[in-house]
């Protein structure tokens, strides 16, 4: 009898095992609560997989960009905010990934694990999630882009505050364009965001990287003098130029974006050097905002021949750079080397009034040495006084550099990246028209137009 | 060796009162309380409309509670009531889902709870005397083998398994009666002094069990049955080697049969890869995920759920529907009584008047507690799929006639359900 008293304590294996498994399956439900609540065959959040029951999504002056009325998701009263700010809020069938209503998809819904889907069910809406975006600045730089396609993204380099962010085509996700599956040519990648997900050829604002490595590696820089005759040999090759520049200073090849200097330079440095500063300043990197990833720029010289070097000097060859990631290079410049992560959600609202805690103002990774950070933004400064002009950008002290990214049978992707020195305006933009032919012509407007909205919106606050 | 031990561990005895003797006033009011809750929650509708069909069933089941511990401490003088009530516990929660689930199925359900009971009563007065159950042991067998024969010959396939056979318009699963006799037989054969031949009959009725099960795809049931086997094989011979050799020949066997016909992998193919499969395979499992943590620790509330709505999900799926609407936590309360059970099983095995009493015992709750693993396990992806119910709460008769007669092999070993043998004892 014993001996079976003491033979049934084996049991205490399958017990033992049953305890080890109903824990493991808690921690299970524990760790991935929120991830499997948002599957989108969730029919308490989810209707035919698209998100009907959450909270109101609101910009910087708590304007309703999209809330839940009566059963129904409803965006914005005005179609030019709507699409303007489709990519930022996102579709609620998910195609855009990194929207923010997919993105904050169980904030917005209010999801936890303690309370699962309770309060959604009791209040019939989530979290309201709000915003730094300014909606009219969004709307202003979409009509600015026009018909074209491209991506515009500008915020304070001083706090983190993304206040624009627009990328095209796009549409109205009210009324939802019949043809948009099938007018490949209008609508191609209308469902990327093409500030976080997109890369293209970077052109002469690439020069900035260039730049950069030479104030860093080449000690005499500023004194060396460039010759510019049209063209130059590099390799076994020849490098064009974008005009005759004749003797420039490092200074002013900067300023006229001469390619002959900066294909020499990008030479002088070699394949090691200028892969280095790519490498340090971002590129080959993915880098992430909050729960979002962010395309990565690439940039790879390791085999490149000395002509290749070159081209990859002023930006042309297999290089390709994402606008957020570019935008955060000029963020590092303005503010001293390292970059201030830039941010979309101001703050998220429970339904019984209570603030959640996000992430604002935060560090990213140092670029570069708070002297070249100097000497790069009194270049990028130099560019505009002496070159674009200040009448182009009226009252911002601009600091900015255009690109005009030359392609195989197609036209330019005109580019503008900068920032403004005015203290009331701490802002950096990125702006990238696809296809749209010369920065100069077509980047540096834009751009202009929108930093005056920006400007006009801060100075109301 | 019976008439040895069959004196009662006096000493032993007395901490076990200590230990199990709770008020049981107490556990009954808690347990209406919680059940006069859950119950009429889903008695009275959102508009405050009364279903009184649900009201009187209800109100039934809670009466019968009642009636069960009034008889048996004032008249019968039983001391301790902690698996009924965990029982009673159990199969409220399990007939509150079908009252709110598939109210037109609910008076079949209390009819199976009554059965249930009764059945539990039965065997475990039936169960006082050890020489009753010598006599039953051949006819329990043979009704088993026939049973089980009778299911091969008729059965049609539902649901994938051809576990079910229908017989006048109700259906019923053999293999769920099979496992009571199962343990009845193989307690009982082997609590003999073991001889060659009775071991020999056991092992041949076991194999046929797993053999007929096999032949039903009910891979569930045929598992459970193999580590039952291995309980009381265990507990008979003490022998950890037989046991190794015994899984090794199943190992083997499993290994020639997944060879020869590898379509039964494929019934596991979805397991570990149900996001992938969320449509197809995976169906059932990532909806209890999807719902399970939708419900939170407190729950939706009952009748708020939506993996209601899926196919299965007052029978296997039930656990995911109680986390979902009543709360993980509940959930897991659920999970920690069934381990109570077991562990109420093994502390009583010390002080049975015969060894057939601990074997029988240990070996229903190690039974119970497997399949609770297996089904809760299984619908969470833990462990492969194999559709077996969770004993008392999932919906069916047969399981849960099943659930209350291995209950009362459990109840049978404590030695304080009979008073007058134990009076006895003490005497001696």
């Amino acid at each position: 009898m014993k001996s079976t008293a003491k033979r049934a304590c084996a049991l205490y294996i399958l017990v033992g095992l049953f305890f080890v498994g109903a824990v493991t399956l808690f921690i299970m439900l524990c760790v991935n609560s929120s991830k499997w609540a948002m599957q989108r065959t969730n029919e308490h959040i989810y209707t035919n997989g698209t998100l009907v029951t959450a909270g109101a999504v609101l910009d910087r002056n708590s304007k309703v960009l999209v809330e839940t009325k009566n059963g129904e998701r409803i965006y914005n009263q005005s179609s030019a905010i709507r699409k303007a700010t489709l990519h930022i809020l996102g579709d609620t069938s998910g195609f855009i990934s990194t929207g923010v209503q997919n993105v904050y998809s169980d904030e917005l819904v209010g999801y936890s694990f303690l309370n699962g889907v309770y309060l959604l069910e009791k209040y019939q809406g989530g979290n309201n999630v709000k915003l730094t975006i300014d909606a009219d600045v969004c709307a202003t730089a979409l009509n600015v882009l026009g018909s074209n396609k491209g991506a515009v993204c500008a915020y304070n380099y001083k706090t983190g505050e993304i206040i624009c962010m627009v990328s095209a085509p796009t549409y109205d996700p009210q009324s939802v364009p019949k043809d948009i599956m099938t007018n490949t040519e209008k609508y191609e990648g209308v469902y990327l965001n093409r500030v976080f997900s997109g890369v293209f050829t970077p052109g002469s604002t690439f020069k900035i990287v260039t730049a950069i490595s030479a104030i860093e590696n080449i000690s005499n820089i500023n004194q060396q003098k460039f010759n510019c005759n049209g063209k130059t040999t590099i390799g076994d090759g020849t490098v064009i130029c974008n005009g005759t520049h004749g003797e420039l200073s490092f200074k002013d090849a900067l300023a006229h974006s001469c390619n002959c200097a900066f294909s020499e330079i990008a030479v002088q440095l070699g394949n090691e050097k200028l892969q280095t500063t790519a490498n340090q300043l971002g590129f080959n990197k993915a880098l992430k905002m909050n729960k979002t990833v962010v395309a990565k720029s690439t940039f790879n010289v390791s085999s490149a021949s000395t002509l290749d070097l070159g081209w990859a000097g002023i930006g042309q060859y297999t290089t390709l750079v994402n606008p957020y990631h570019m935008m955060t290079i000029l963020g590092a410049i303005a503010n001293g080397g390292t970059y201030v992560k830039p941010y979309l959600v101001d703050g998220i609202e429970t339904q019984l009034g209570i603030d959640i805690p996000t992430i604002k103002t935060k560090d990213g990774d140092n670029y570069m040495s708070e002297n070249t950070a100097n000497t790069i933004k009194d270049m990028l400064r130099y560019n505009v006084t002496s070159y674009y002009g200040d009448s182009k950008f009226p009252n911002l002290q601009m600091c900015g550099k255009t690109g005009t990214a030359e392609l195989d049978n197609e036209k330019s992707h005109a580019w503008f990246v900068g920032f403004s020195e005015n203290e009331n305006c701490p802002y950096a933009i990125v702006v990238c028209v696809q296809n749209g032919g010369s920065g100069y012509d077509v980047a540096i407007p834009v751009a202009n137009k929108v930093m005056q909205s920006i400007y006009k919106s801060v100075s109301k606050e | 060796m019976d008439k040895k031990t069959a004196l009662p561990k006096i000493k032993k005895e007395n901490l076990l009162k200590k230990y199990k003797h709770t008020s049981r006033i107490a556990l009954l009011i808690m347990l209406t309380v919680f059940q006069l809750v859950s119950f009429f929650q889903v008695a009275v509708d959102k508009t405050d409309k009364i279903n009184y069909e649900i009201l009187f069933i209800m109100g039934g089941y809670i009466l019968i509670e009642w009636l069960y511990f009034f008889v048996f401490s004032v008249f019968l003088k039983r001391k301790s009531f902690e698996l009924e009530t965990i029982a009673f516990l159990l199969t409220g929660i399990g007939l509150t889902i079908v009252a709110s689930v598939n109210p037109a199925d609910l008076l079949k359900q209390f009819i199976a709870v009554v059965l249930g009971l009764f059945t539990f009563i039965a065997m475990t007065f039936y169960m006082g005397s050890i020489k009753r159950i010598e006599v039953m042991r051949m006819p329990l067998g043979f009704c088993a083998v026939g049973i089980l024969s009778l299911n091969l010959i008729l059965a049609k396939a539902i649901n994938g398994a051809r576990n079910w056979i229908s017989l006048g318009g109700i259906s019923i699963q053999p293999s769920e009666l099979v496992k009571i006799a199962f343990i009845f037989v193989g307690a009982s054969t082997l609590a003999k002094l073991q001889s060659a031949r009775s071991l020999t009959k056991f092992i041949v009725f076991f194999l046929f069990c797993v053999g007929a099960l096999f032949l039903m795809y009910d891979f569930g049931t045929a598992l459970i049955f193999f580590a039952t086997f291995l309980i009381i094989a265990f507990m008979r011979s003490g022998d950890i080697r037989t046991l190794l050799i015994i899984c090794g020949a199943a190992l083997v066997g499993a290994g020639l049969i997944l060879m020869f016909k590898p379509y039964v992998a494929n019934r596991f193919a979805t397991y570990r890869h149900v996001w992938e499969l969320a449509d197809a395979g995976g169906y059932q499992q990532t909806r209890v995920l999807i719902y399970s943590v939708s419900g939170g620790l407190f729950g939706v509330g009952i009748g708020n759920g939506k993996l209601r709505n899926i196919f299965a999900s007052t029978t296997d799926l039930v656990f995911g529907v109680v986390c979902e609407e009543w709360g993980i936590i509940l959930g897991f309360a659920i999970i920690v009584m069934f381990a109570l059970l077991t562990v109420y099983a093994i502390r009583s095995a010390g002080a049975t008047r015969s060894t057939f009493y601990s074997i029988a015992s240990c070996a229903a709750a190690g039974m119970m507690l497997f399949q609770v693993c297996l089904n809760v396990f299984g619908i969470t992806d833990l462990l492969p799929l194999t559709g077996v119910t969770l004993p008392f709460i999932s919906q069916g008769g047969t399981s849960m006639i099943c659930s209350w007669g291995l209950l009362a092999f459990i109840k049978s070993a404590d030695n304080s359900t009979y008073p007058e043998i134990e009076r006895e004892g003490k005497r001696i």
